[in-house]
């Protein structure tokens, strides 16, 4: 065991190396705000959402891959903005990430992927089949225009 | 099988009604006899002759299970529901049919009578289908009810041959009743409704035994304005309400007391809603009104209130359609419209169901915004007395009274449908009493005979004069408790003024002979539910003049009937809509403002005959509709003209400064100044020459005649039906 680790200047160096990975303290600290946790790692890919994929064995599996969400969401971030095909890699059941997949199924009729979204304006609301308890006049229109 | 006591319903049909006009006695009241006692389960009991067990029991507050029997109609005593055991008698006896006898002792829970009762409801119940978990009369059915009291824990009916109970094939009586002729237990109050009350004699039976049928003998439509009650009558689920089957079930309904207002009676009514929506109504027992009944437009038409509301203010835009708006938007633009306009170019019109606490709001807004020209859409003469004196715009007699009366002048009015209840009344004083009728103007089918004496509006005036030749002035002179009931539609035209004036004259006279003084001749009957609020409240009947003088605002307060049209406005005039249906007086609007109809609100109302009462809140208003005298209130304080009342306490006292018979729930004012109306009337006494004519001639005019029941479906289904049958052979 080099002297270096036995006085844990290792995790000093880490620490050094993850502001810096992370764009410098400013940065590191707006991370950390909206992440909650900072981290360093190997940048594994890019969804066309603009999610970033890291990896980093250094930490326990189960951790040691994880997403950093677009900017674009700011701080509305969950995890269904996860697109399908980066969801297998990030949960360990594949160890190759889509663009190095080829056995990956591509069809022209599969849909483009959307989040979730409940709770917003665009949620997905089933029309009503029941009749109005009351039903409204509707006033002629004068003319058609 | 029908045992008729009343002679005169049998000769209905014969063609020597016409003769015994003038040998026939009036009614006069029986001196009361001396009562008889009798022991009701040992308990004394005082009842005069005549009196049926049944009757005598129920005042000692013993109920006696029954079927056929019903207060109002004849006794037919075929059910046996109400056999009890009477000492010294071998047999049970029917309650209902037996006369009391002195010393009588009646034992009504013995082990005889309820034996008696165990194997009459076992009999009943071997031909009635146990279907009660689909049949629309469960949970307010006698025959469950009765069942579960009186009758046996088993039943002998095993059918051991599986043949079946009886099944009888339903009957298409229209679109208001639903038939279940399997159901029926021939209790025949059905039939004796129509031939008695309703004079429609179309029920009657077929067979005998187990082959008996209730039916209408062809296939044809109920035509009757009162159709709706036999639903009520029958105690078993045979005849249900076609509008409201499967809907609920009676305990899962919230019942509110409340009052119609679709016909100028005000009958008594019961609300019976669930989540937030009228579901059906039903009358509410008021002797001095309705007794029991209801008109089926007063019953049916409560799916319209349904149809066609208004739900969120609306105004119109920059190409003149009418536009959802806020309530701030449609608020302000009113309150602009009336603020800048000149106060004599200012009209308000109340319409057909406006309330009195509206009313009362729209006149102080007006009025303080310096305008005196607030109306009604019904005319009423102003001159002579006018409306000064209440009297001559009410039903003076009194709607119960008029079972007393012993002759009965109609003068321009079909009251079958004008006002169905009154004619109920005026058809049993016929049947039970000898009542003459007689009518002037258009020949329409009373469902009694009557004496026509003409179309003319002179007739009038020959009688009044006492110059007629005609025996209907005999009649009246010699009758001791006349009535005379004027159509208010007669009013309407030119010579309106002076047929009033005759009739006063007629009544008044008439009224100055009789030994009764208590007892009031004149009447007028309103057509509409506001109308008599409106005129206590000041309101100047009609628009004719203040419309033609060219209004720049007119205000409608429910004004449907098609008055005020937008050819008869100038062209840039604005118009202020507020109701509760886009009818007539939306489509005219400019702004539109959403109002509550009688069920969502509490309001008073006033009936032809001056009874105040009042509606309560058996729903919400829908969307964002709002109280009537809650908008213009509101309107007030943006014109900035503030009315003085912030609730509907203060608004009554309002009312009742203006007149306190407006808030004397219930309750109708002694009438007075006959005389004084009589000699402010004389001057006017000019001469009449036209026809008297009625809007509502037949069955079909009656079902939709106003927004509610213009915009109810089972109304427009009426009235199809009706026309369908029309053209049917029988």
């Amino acid at each position: 065991m080099s002297l270096g680790k036995y006085l844990a200047l290792d995790k000093l160096s880490n620490f050094f190396n993850i502001i810096k990975q992370n764009g410098g303290i400013r940065a590191s600290l707006y991370k950390m705000y909206r992440q909650d946790e900072l981290k360093d790692g190997v940048l594994v890919g890019e969804d066309k959402f603009g999610n970033k994929y890291y990896e980093n064995p250094r930490y326990f599996y189960g951790s040691n891959r994880w997403v950093e969400y677009s900017d674009k969401y700011n701080m509305d971030y969950d995890g269904s903005q996860v697109p399908a095909e980066w969801f297998g890699w990030l949960h360990y059941k594949t160890d190759l990430p889509p663009h190095m997949d080829p056995s990956r199924p591509k069809y022209k009729w599969m849909i483009e992927f959307t989040e979730n979204m409940s709770g917003t304006t665009g949620q997905y609301t089933p029309y009503s089949t029941t009749r109005p308890k009351v039903e409204p006049w509707i006033p002629k229109r004068k003319s058609n225009a | 099988m029908l045992r008729q006591p009343l002679t005169r319903a049998l000769a209905l049909s014969s063609p020597a009604r016409a003769a015994p006009l003038a040998v026939r006695r009036y009614a006069e009241i029986a001196p009361q006899p001396d009562k008889v006692e009798v022991f009701i389960d040992d308990k004394p009991v005082y009842v005069p002759p005549g009196t049926t067990v049944l009757q005598a029991a129920a005042q000692v507050g013993v109920e006696i299970p029954r079927f056929c029997y019903h207060e109002r109609l004849a006794v037919a005593g075929n059910c046996r529901m109400c056999l009890v055991e009477v000492e010294k008698s071998p047999k049970p006896v029917a309650a209902c049919a037996m006369p009391v006898m002195k010393g009588m002792r009646v034992k009504t829970n013995s082990d005889l009578t309820r034996k008696a009762r165990e194997g009459v409801m076992e009999f009943l119940l071997v031909n009635h289908p146990l279907d009660c978990p689909i049949c629309d009369q469960g949970g307010e059915c006698d025959l469950q009810d009765q069942s579960m009291a009186f009758g046996s824990d088993k039943s002998r009916f095993t059918d051991i041959h599986f043949s079946g109970k009886r099944a009888v094939e339903d009957k298409d009586v229209g679109p208001l009743i639903k038939t279940i002729m399997t159901r029926c237990i021939h209790c025949t109050r059905c039939i004796r409704f129509a031939s008695e009350v309703a004079g429609v004699d179309d029920l009657g039976t077929t067979g005998r035994g187990t082959d008996m049928q209730v039916g209408t003998y062809v296939e044809k439509m109920f035509l009757s304005e009162l159709s709706g009650n036999i639903i009520d009558l029958c105690p078993v689920g045979a005849l249900t309400s076609k509008p409201y089957s499967f809907a609920a079930r009676p305990w899962e309904t919230r019942r509110i007391d409340s009052v119609d207002v679709l016909d100028p009676l005000g009958s008594n009514i019961v609300v019976s809603t669930r989540t937030n929506e009228v579901l059906r109504i039903l009358p509410r027992t008021n002797e001095e009104i309705n007794e029991e009944w209801l008109s089926d437009k007063s019953r049916f038409a409560c799916d319209g209130l349904k149809r066609q509301r208004l739900v969120t203010p609306l105004m119109a835009d920059s190409r003149g359609n009418l536009t959802p708006v806020d309530w701030e938007d449609a608020v302000v633009a009113a309150a602009r419209a009336l603020r800048d306009c000149p106060p004599d170019k200012l009209l308000a019109v109340a319409g057909d169901m406006a309330d009195a606490e509206s009313l009362v709001a729209l006149k102080d807004l007006l009025n303080r915004l310096g305008s005196e020209n607030a109306c009604t859409e019904q005319y009423f003469p102003l001159e002579g007395a006018g409306i000064d004196l209440r009297s001559t715009y009410l039903l003076n007699t009194g709607i119960a009274n008029v079972e007393d009366a012993d002759f009965v002048l109609l003068i321009g009015t079909n009251v079958r449908f004008e006002a169905p209840l009154l004619n109920t009344r005026i058809r049993k004083a016929f049947i039970h009493k000898d009542t003459d009728v007689a009518l002037i103007g258009p020949k329409v089918d009373l469902t009694y005979d009557y004496v026509h004496v003409g179309e003319s509006a002179s007739i009038v005036k020959d009688l009044a004069s006492g110059t007629s030749a005609h025996e209907v002035l005999r009649k009246l002179e010699q009758a001791k408790r006349p009535v005379v009931i004027l159509g208010a539609d007669q009013l309407k035209t030119q010579e309106g003024a002076a047929l009033l004036a005759y009739t006063q004259e007629l009544a008044l006279r008439l009224q100055d002979k009789l030994e009764d003084k208590n007892w009031k001749v004149l009447n007028v009957l309103q057509r509409t539910a506001s109308q008599v609020a409106a005129l206590d409240i000041g309101y100047k009947p009609g628009v004719g003049a203040l419309l033609s003088a060219g209004p720049q605002v007119v205000y409608l307060l429910g004004a449907d009937s098609g008055v005020v049209t937008r050819e008869s406005l100038p062209k840039d005039a604005v118009v202020i809509y507020q109701g509760h249906h886009g009818d007539a007086g939306a489509a005219i609007a400019d702004v539109v403002l959403p109002g509550a109809a009688y069920t969502e609100k509490r309001a008073t109302y006033v009936n032809a005959e001056g009874r105040a009462q009042q509606t309560l809140p058996a729903v919400t208003p829908p969307g964002q509709a709002r109280e009537d005298w809650k908008i213009i209130r509101a309107i007030s304080e943006v014109v900035g003209v503030r009315l003085p009342y912030d609730n509907l306490d203060e608004v009554r006292d309002r009312l009742s400064q203006i007149s306190p018979a407006l808030v004397t729930y219930g309750d109708v004012q002694n009438n007075n100044y006959f005389a004084q109306a009589r000699a402010l009337a004389q001057s006017l006494q000019k001469p009449v020459s036209g026809n008297l004519d009625v809007k509502l001639k037949t069955l079909e005019d009656y079902f939709m005649t106003d927004a509610i029941s213009r915009a109810s479906p089972t109304m427009a289904k009426c009235v199809q039906a009706v026309l369908k049958q029309k053209q049917s052979t029988y």
